[in-house]
Formats: C-alpha cells, sequence, structure tokens
C-alpha cells in the first residue's frame, strides 16, 4: 500500500472521529490508543489539521452567536423563588 | 420537629441542589420551546411541579437528562394541540432580543460576533433541516451533552451524533475556511 493511500485512509479514519475528539463527551468517548492515534495524524495532516481549526472555530462562533436565547436573570430569580416555595410547601 | 417533617425537609433540600444549578440551562431550552418568555418560564416551574413529585423515582444519576425530559414531557402535554418541540426556530429568537437593547444583553464580550459573521452564520443555521438544526442548537449553543440533546429530542444518542455531525459539517462548508479564521475565533 502506497503512502499516498495509507495517509488517505487515516484521513477517513480521521474524520469519522474528529468531532468525538474535539467534544469529549461522556456518552462517547475515544479510547486512548484512537485519540493518539488521531493526533499523531491532525499532527502531520494538512487537510485534517485545519479541519480540527475550523470545527474549533464553528463551536466558538455558535457560541457568541447572537441567535443564542437569551434568558433574563430576573426570570431565573423568579423560578429561584418558585422553588424555594415549591420545597417549602407553600406551592402546589 | 416530627421525623416526617425532617424527611420532607431533606427531599426538599436535596431537590433544590439538583435543580437549582439547572434552572438557567432549563429557562434556554424551554425558550427554544415555546413562543414567549412568560410561556418559557410558566413550562419550567410546571416541570420543576412534576419533576418535584416524581423525585422519589429518580435514580439521582444525570438530573440534568432528567430534568430536559420530564420539560420535554411537560411541554408535549401543555401543547397537545400545538407544533411539537421547536428548538429550531432560530428567527424566533432573533425578534426575542430585549427591547431594552444590546446594554441590557449579559455582555460585550459574551455577545460579540463579527456582525457579518453572526449574519451568515443565522443564514446558515436557517438553511439547515430542522433536524439536524435542533441538534446542533442544543449541543452548540446551549452546551448540552449528546444525552441531554437526546433526552430533549426523544431519540438516541447515535441519531443526536450523526445529526449534529452533518449540521457542524454543512457550516463548516458553508462558511468556510477563510470566514472561520477570521475574527480570531479559531
Amino acid at each position: 500500500m502506497s503512502g499516498t493511500v495509507r495517509m488517505m485512509m487515516t484521513c477517513h479514519w480521521s474524520a469519522r472521529r474528529i468531532q468525538r475528539y474535539l467534544d469529549a463527551d461522556p456518552s462517547a468517548p475515544l479510547t486512548p490508543g484512537e485519540v493518539a492515534r488521531l493526533e499523531a495524524h491532525l499532527a502531520v495532516c494538512e487537510r485534517c489539521g485545519p479541519m480540527v481549526a475550523e470545527h474549533r472555530a464553528l463551536h466558538r462562533a455558535l457560541s457568541l452567536w447572537s441567535g443564542r436565547p437569551y434568558v433574563d436573570p430576573a426570570a431565573v430569580d423568579r423560578v429561584r423563588t418558585f422553588l424555594d416555595e415549591l420545597t417549602d410547601g407553600r406551592a402546589s | 420537629m416530627t421525623s416526617s417533617a425532617d424527611a420532607a425537609d431533606d427531599r426538599g433540600r436535596a431537590f433544590r441542589e439538583l435543580v437549582e444549578p439547572e434552572i438557567e440551562v432549563m429557562l434556554r431550552v424551554a425558550r427554544t420551546m415555546t413562543a414567549s418568555d412568560a410561556d418559557a418560564e410558566d413550562l419550567v416551574q410546571e416541570s420543576l411541579l412534576r419533576a418535584y413529585k416524581g423525585l422519589s423515582r429518580f435514580d439521582g444519576r444525570h438530573p440534568r437528562a432528567w430534568l430536559l425530559t420530564i420539560l420535554r414531557n411537560t411541554n408535549a402535554n401543555m401543547h397537545r394541540r400545538q407544533r411539537p418541540v421547536l428548538v429550531d426556530d432560530t428567527q424566533l429568537h432573533r425578534e426575542s432580543r430585549p427591547a431594552f437593547g444590546a446594554a441590557e444583553r449579559p455582555s460585550a464580550e459574551q455577545s460579540f460576533l463579527d456582525e457579518e459573521l453572526d449574519e451568515e452564520l443565522h443564514a446558515a443555521v436557517a438553511a439547515l433541516d430542522a433536524r439536524f438544526r435542533s441538534a446542533l442548537i442544543l449541543v452548540d449553543v446551549h452546551d448540552l451533552s449528546y444525552a441531554e440533546a437526546a433526552a430533549v429530542l426523544d431519540v438516541p444518542v447515535g441519531t443526536v451524533m450523526s445529526r449534529l455531525s452533518r449540521a457542524r459539517e454543512r457550516l463548516r462548508r458553508t462558511l468556510g475556511p477563510t470566514r472561520l479564521s477570521r475574527g480570531g475565533l479559531s
């Protein structure tokens, strides 16, 4: 198998794991072996390395995005008061 | 104080400790399911009432996913004839920005995003298929875990992951590397 084909197969393998790697979600963790293999590939691949940077940028943009619903701190306070009343037996 | 009153006190305290850290996320997720801030607040209060009544059935694990499941079910029960979980109504969020203006928003650093990219993001998110958009908004905008998003959407975790992955790929391609690398985001 040529080096190019091997690299492409690793790109394919990596692309399927990049989001799980970045999310590090407890429901779908990568194994330490997968993390090591992925990081080794990202360090040398001109295609996959920038893809990771783009995914990070996208996540950051979405967290700063104005479409993010705004929650009024006063609403949080009112729900907290409701919670107090509920657990004190004053709400029904 | 009687021992039954002690038990009620303990129950109340345990419930408060579980719920208090989740109030804000519940309000945010509720806001994506309802037409107004007031409706979202009502939905959260009704959900808390149900959660408190059902506390004995909670296994103590993953309180946020438990509360979000109750939120979803409560919303479905309260609005049986209305649309199901919206989550994706981005237009609604834009229109619901506080009337008091930008100064009332959380903080400049939290809400600052290059205006052009912000607009492009709106267009790109709005163009997504509703199912993909829901997964994206819950995980990337609301910072829910896969399991919590699965609880809100009532789908398996694997479905959240595949929808999320497709939504992100589409956004990444739509916005492109140049757009995403500008503004110090990467």
